[in-house]
């Protein structure tokens, strides 16, 4: 199974590490597909139990630039794995991608200092842009 | 000790327990009675000792009966019983109330005239306030079912959008051919949920409702299953007592039969004993499947009727069989009750009201 470019990649001088959480694989697929094309390198997890395990578990949180979450998934939820990220990693900018297109989630979250809400099907442009953003403000918190 | 929100009312009745019992008797089982013998039921602390009335077809004293709490058309006898602490008067007969005090055991309190109106507004007021609660929660319902549905046709969506662009863009035809198969999975996928959507909807309306076999419903429904599932060791138990009808549109009673087999056959993963049963029983209609799969947790179980909840992996189940099967059943006037044991297996049974023959 081809898995776009991404090996090519991996590992030294894209444009910044995300880190995509979604419970379905065909999502995580087009996800991964768009960014590494445009230049980033990308990792996976189900679900927001694997993701937290993966950045305990290795993943340094120091070299990961965005997280890309999905909100409704199984075991531990993206609402519950947003919170923990925040509170664990704070420096670390998150962007929630979800099929709900609901205005006062969407609200709720950019004020608790996600980067953006995005609904599903997203535009390939407005998830590249959202990345760029999220990793210019960590740019600036870094500094 | 975590103390949650949800767990206050438990806790207070749990306290409530300890404290000593007050025996209670109703006097008057009209509409006031039987609405304080309701509220009453719920509250542990109360012993009702009896419910008197003097028209036998009081609705109180239908509700009593079926709680089985002593009833009577004499109420002096039950109120000279020792062991009663409170008579509750809502008989609206202030001759009667004379009565009361000169029969009543001496240890016993009174509560009627004014302060038992008081009372029954109390109640009335209360249970104003439970059906806009419960109106709200199904408001509420209403937004969980949309935004389920926006979910799970978005995902699919992306899915097919994102894949036909990379198709665009892609020259190697065995990553074209990929991407044309999720395409079609993720069609598929949306195709199940609008099926199951405008089947709930479509519901009333369209033709008449007949007495529908129940026996040739299942087996059709079985055949169905078997289309839909892996089949190959699953044994089939029919006990079909003969000529059981239910009034109902056939390819609605078609659609519950064939959710409950799907449902039974995926939880045995395709290996076990399905048992469909199907007799009438002190007249009423009793349909059951049963399965000899992995159970419902006690976790999962209050919220297998929710629309959109499944513990099937995402594109295997939309989560609304159950929620469609229920809506129907409770269309005819049936009863869809679940007893599971995790490991052990399943039944779903459904009790429909008999089609009375000389009521036609
Ligand atoms: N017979 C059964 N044994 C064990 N679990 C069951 C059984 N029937 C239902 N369930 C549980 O209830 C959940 C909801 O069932 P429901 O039929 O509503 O949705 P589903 O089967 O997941 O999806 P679909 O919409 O395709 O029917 C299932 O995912 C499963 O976890
Ligand atoms: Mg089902």
């Amino acid at each position: 199974m081809t898995e776009g470019t991404a090996g090519m990649f991996s590992g030294h001088n894209t444009k910044g590490r995300v880190l995509i959480v979604d419970d379905e694989p065909d999502v995580r697929k087009v996800i991964k597909m768009a960014l590494t094309k445009a230049g980033y390198d990308v990792i996976e997890a189900e679900d927001g139990e694997k993701a937290i395990a993966a950045i305990k578990e290795g993943e340094n949180p120091l070299l990961l630039d965005v997280i890309i979450s999905d909100i409704r998934m199984p075991k531990v939820n993206g609402v519950e794995a947003i919170n923990y990220f925040q509170q664990q990693w704070p420096s670390v900018p998150l962007i929630v991608l979800t099929g709900f297109p609901d205005m006062e989630m969407a609200t709720g979250f950019i004020k608790k200092g996600i980067v953006d809400y995005l609904v599903k099907p997203v535009e390939k442009e407005k998830l590249t842009a959202a990345v760029a953003k999220a990793i210019d403000q960590r740019e600036i918190t870094r500094l | 000790m975590t103390h949650t929100q949800g767990e206050t009312p438990l806790v207070s009745e749990r306290q409530a327990e300890t404290q000593p019992r007050i025996n209670v008797v109703i006097l008057g089982a009209g509409k006031g009675g039987r609405a304080l013998l309701e509220s009453f039921l719920n509250l542990p602390r109360i012993h009702l000792i009896g419910v008197a009335d003097k028209d036998e077809k009081a609705p109180g004293l239908k509700l009593a009966r079926r709680h089985h709490i002593p009833t009577t058309q004499d109420a002096l006898p039950l109120i000279q019983q020792p062991d009663i602490h409170l008579i509750v008067d809502v008989t609206g007969d202030p001759s009667f109330s004379q009565n009361i005090y000169r029969h009543k055991h001496p240890n016993a309190e009174v509560l009627g005239g004014a302060a038992s109106k008081v009372l029954w507004d109390i109640i009335q007021h209360e249970s104003l306030m439970q059906t806009r609660l419960f109106q709200a929660e199904k408001l509420a319902g209403m937004g969980t079912f949309a935004s389920g549905i926006a979910h799970d046709i978005n995902n699919p969506l992306y899915i097919i959008l994102a894949m036909a662009e990379a198709i665009q863009d892609e020259t190697d035809t065995a990553s074209i051919h990929q991407y044309a198969t999720s395409i079609r999975d993720a069609a598929q996928r949306i195709q199940t949920i609008s099926q199951n959507i405008t089947h709930y909807a479509r519901a009333s309306q369209s033709e008449e409702s007949f007495p529908v076999p129940v026996q040739e419903t299942l087996d059709e429904a079985l055949k169905i299953a078997k289309f839909a599932t892996k089949f190959h060791e699953i044994t089939v138990i029919q006990n079909y007592h003969d000529h059981i009808t239910i009034d109902s549109k056939p390819e609605e009673l078609l659609q519950v039969f064939v959710n409950l087999m799907i449902n039974a056959i995926h939880a045995m993963e395709n290996q076990g004993l399905l048992t469909l049963t199907a007799e009438n029983q002190n007249g009423v209609v009793l349909v059951s499947i049963a399965d000899t799969g992995k159970g419902i947790s006690a976790e999962h179980l209050p919220k297998i009727f929710d629309p959109f909840f499944t513990t099937k992996a995402p594109g295997k189940g939309t989560g609304l069989g159950l929620y469609n099967v229920r809506s129907i059943v409770r269309k005819y006037k049936g009863e869809l009750t679940v007893d599971s044991q995790v490991g052990k297996g399943t039944i779903f049974s459904i009790v429909f009201p008999s089609v009375d023959p000389t009521h036609k």
